[in-house]
């Protein structure tokens, strides 16, 4: 094969602005339509709205964009955004990049948090948030040089189509003998022929001397990036110290970082093993709970679970320091060296695969009735190579799988694939289809809201089944936690701004296991906090991970277990030391608070963020089929007998679904009710005047849509 | 001898999971333990044993995912 050719299009020099408590107070701004490659300043008050990361990305991103604009529109903005934390060296979990855009899946804006190199070395080269929009005419590298303090479009012809091969080829490229200096971030022909394409970032593992990567997976991010015509972002940058953040109180930076990753290196040895296991632990535990999604999310558990849990990942993961960013003391993101795959154009070949996660060993195996850990490593390693979401692929297919079982689909319409849970090879084709753009597998990737409208139309499928059991809501496929017995989570997932992602809230053990949270006002309080917390994280660059999955041992004694207040207070220092802008863990709610209305109130600018768009499809809330009610007849009756005060004598097992679900969705809905009064939003669950005013985001646009929705107080 | 945290207690044939957090005498309704390698959820404490020389570590596991 002829090498890669590379010929630059535009250019841009400056002069690096230097990092300052956290910022540069820069933005990064290319055209891709007329080359045109701009800094833009971020002013006061913007910082302190919007804070860095997410925030940043969704102010671009509200400029960028009008309510028409469409995912594929050359105004849609690619925002990736680092926060002020963001490439601090001796704070667990402080390296990561968060990825905005319209998505091609909701058509609202959709947030990824992502670890790698990139973010750090974007700002350490001038820059808190790059935004990209327009389309280049040729496929082109955008290169952010921080060391030689210059911006390059390239265009390439010759290289991979993969993301595998395409980042090892561009890191040595660009690293020119310094790989550990480059950072990539790419797609692949995947989320190019799919809407649910995914983002590879990169860095360069020095003690194993090759390329890494971990995913921003949800919402078709890649896609967008595919779309431009965009083949790689590379940021290149040399030192890394404590120092490159020009932190406030270096001081106080140096105790608090040491508390959190001193506690974490004694700790997780005797919790998850996460520096070891990853979160993998958390399969068995799930499949113990019932929590574990299984065949479609119909069942929480199954036999062979333990085929995919902690004790096979420990043989399989090589051994060594796996940080995605220097000093991350938890160091989760694990992956497999010398993996064979037995299909595809690797077939045969040894690849290291970066994962598995737990979300992939759920979406990708049990949910799919798959119990082979190596299935999973191939669909791992061939989702990312290919640039494609784990979990949207896992969940996508689960609910095809169904449909199949079901017959509201047969292998006329798969193109001859025998698609019943459990087929690995024809899972595994789907896949591929998906890498070559053609088949079945092209459907499939457009995800469940598109297929249950093609199945209905096109293949004569009942279109009210398919709502139920498709694991999507406003338009985003689930992540991988069975939600059926956890109202809190229902809403977790439903409330979620972006839609069904864990990320926002991971209430059931709270809920269900521990049972903290009996009241609506206790959930809907939870359904505040939570989020608001969660969220600040992408704020600020940071990794929610060594918040809450390593925790301090007297923590269960004190008032709020699940907030982890020690480690809030550690994280409100840790603000204050890196940015001198002094404050408490209070003062962390009111900063996510305000990006958070923001964007609830960015989904209704286009065409979203009421309460209709809240909605979740049953599968989520309780048993669709008799089947799944049987399987848990004893649970689903004591429940209509004792909670519902229902006389379940004489009843079939249709009827008493029926009444369940009755129940079920009413308590939905007044969950919703509760959490939207908790958060200041209208009964239709938008902000309030009040709420927007006392938050600082009264823009005058904001305003204005606002009364547009007939929302004047 | 078990080691519980950083306490020891003695090991009996037959002890469960569900034994050994009563013997510490912590109500705590712990939803995971530890029992070296492997983790025992609560449906599962009165059902597993654990084995003489055993380092047990019971986890809250109230937040995380
Ligand atoms: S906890 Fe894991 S995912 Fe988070 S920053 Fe550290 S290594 Fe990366």
């Amino acid at each position: 094969m002829q090498g890669p050719t590379f010929k630059e299009i535009g250019a841009f020099g400056y002069n690096r602005a230097e990092v300052d408590r956290g910022y540069t107070d820069q933005v990064l701004s290319v055209n891709l339509s007329n080359s045109e490659i701009v800094t833009k300043p971020v002013d006061e008050r913007i910082r302190k709205v919007f804070v860095g990361g997410k925030g940043y990305d969704l102010w671009l991103l509200w400029n960028a964009v009008k309510p028409t604009t469409k995912w594929d529109d050359p105004e849609n903005a690619v925002c990736i955004a680092c926060g002020p934390m963001g490439g601090t060296t001796n704070y667990p979990g402080s390296g990561k990049s968060i990825v905005s855009t319209i998505s091609p899946l909701t058509s609202a804006p959709i947030d990824s948090n992502v670890g790698g190199f990139f973010g750090p070395y974007l700002k350490f080269s001038g820059f808190d948030a790059l935004e990209v929009t327009g389309k280049a005419e040729k496929e082109v590298v955008v290169v952010i040089d921080g060391v030689d303090e210059k911006v390059k479009i390239i265009e390439c012809s010759g290289l991979p189509e993969d993301s595998y091969e395409t980042s090892r080829i561009l890191t040595e490229h660009f690293g020119d003998g310094k790989p550990r200096e480059i950072s990539v971030v790419s797609a692949g022909q995947g989320a190019k022929n799919t809407l649910i394409g995914c983002l590879n970032f990169t860095w360069f593992d020095s003690a194993r001397k090759r390329v890494r990567y971990k995913q921003a997976g949800r919402g078709g991010i890649g896609t967008v990036f595919t779309n431009k015509n965009i083949k790689a972002i590379v940021a290149r940058w040399d030192k890394v110290t404590l120092r490159s953040n020009r932190p406030a109180d270096e001081k106080s930076l140096k105790e608090v970082g040491k508390a959190h990753s001193t506690e974490i290196v004694q700790l997780d040895p005797k919790q998850h093993e996460m520096a070891v296991l990853g979160t993998t632990h958390l399969v068995t535990i799930m499949d113990d709970y019932d929590l574990l999604p299984t065949n479609n999310f119909r069942y929480g558990r199954h036999p062979e679970a333990a085929n995919l849990g902690q004790e096979v990942y420990r043989r399989l993961f090589d051994k060594g320091f796996d940080g995605c960013w220097v000093g991350c003391t938890v160091a989760c993101a694990h992956g497999i060296k010398d993996f064979v795959p037995f299909t595809g154009p690797f077939k045969g070949q040894k690849v290291f695969v970066d994962g598995p996660e737990y979300e992939t060993i759920a979406g990708c195996g049990s949910n799919l009735g798959i119990f082979d850990p190596f299935t999973v490593a191939e669909f791992n390693f061939y989702c990312d190579a290919y640039g494609i979401d784990t979990i949207s692929f896992g969940t996508a297919l689960a609910f095809v799988m169904e449909c199949f079982e079901m017959g509201l689909i047969n292998k006329e319409h798969t193109g001859g694939l025998d698609l019943s849970f459990g087929n690995r090879l024809s899972a595994l084709e789907v896949l591929h289809q998906m890498g070559r753009g053609e088949g079945f597998g092209k459907i499939v990737g457009q995800g469940i809201r598109r297929m249950k409208k093609i199945f209905a139309s096109e293949f004569g499928a009942d279109a009210a089944t398919m709502q139920d059991i498709g694991m999507e809501a406003k338009g985003l496929e689930f992540s991988e936690y069975i939600t059926k017995e956890s109202l809190a989570q229902q809403g977790g997932y439903g409330l979620a701004l972006k839609g069904p992602q864990h990320d926002e809230a991971w209430l059931i053990f709270l809920d269900m296991v521990h049972g903290y949270m009996p009241t609506f006002e206790k959930k809907a309080e939870a359904l505040h906090w939570f989020p608001m917390f969660r969220t600040w994280f992408s704020l600020c660059g940071l990794c929610k991970l060594p918040w809450n999955d390593i925790v301090p041992e007297d923590n269960k004694d004190t008032e709020e277990p699940a907030k982890v207040m020690q480690h809030v207070e550690w994280y409100a220092k840790y603000f204050s030391a890196v940015t001198g802008r002094e404050t408490t863990p209070e003062g962390l709610i009111t900063m996510s608070e305000t990006v958070y209305n923001f964007q609830r109130i960015f989904n209704l600018k286009m065409g979203f963020g009421d309460r209709a768009n809240d909605d979740i499809p049953y599968r989520a809330v309780g048993p669709v089929t008799e089947d799944e009610y049987e399987s848990r007849r004893e649970r689903y009756d004591k429940q209509l007998v004792e909670e519902h005060e229902v006389d379940i004598a004489g009843k079939s097992t249709a009827e008493k679904l029926a009444i369940l679900r009755k129940h079920r969705e009413k308590r939905y809905e007044i969950l919703k009710d509760s959490v939207y009064a908790r958060r200041g939003w209208t009964k239709d669950g938008i902000p309030t005047l009040k709420t927007v005013k006392r938050l600082g985001i009264d823009f005058p646009d904001v305003l204005e849509l606002l009364e547009s929705k007939g929302v004047r107080e | 001898m078990i080691k519980v945290k950083d306490r020891k207690i003695p090991w009996r044939e037959g002890m469960t999971v569900a034994d050994v957090l009563s013997e510490i005498g912590d109500p705590y309704p712990y939803a995971v333990v530890r029992v070296n390698e492997k983790s025992v959820s609560r449906p599962d404490f009165e059902r597993t044993t654990v084995p003489d020389g055993a380092e047990v570590y019971p986890i809250p596991m109230v937040a995380g995912g």
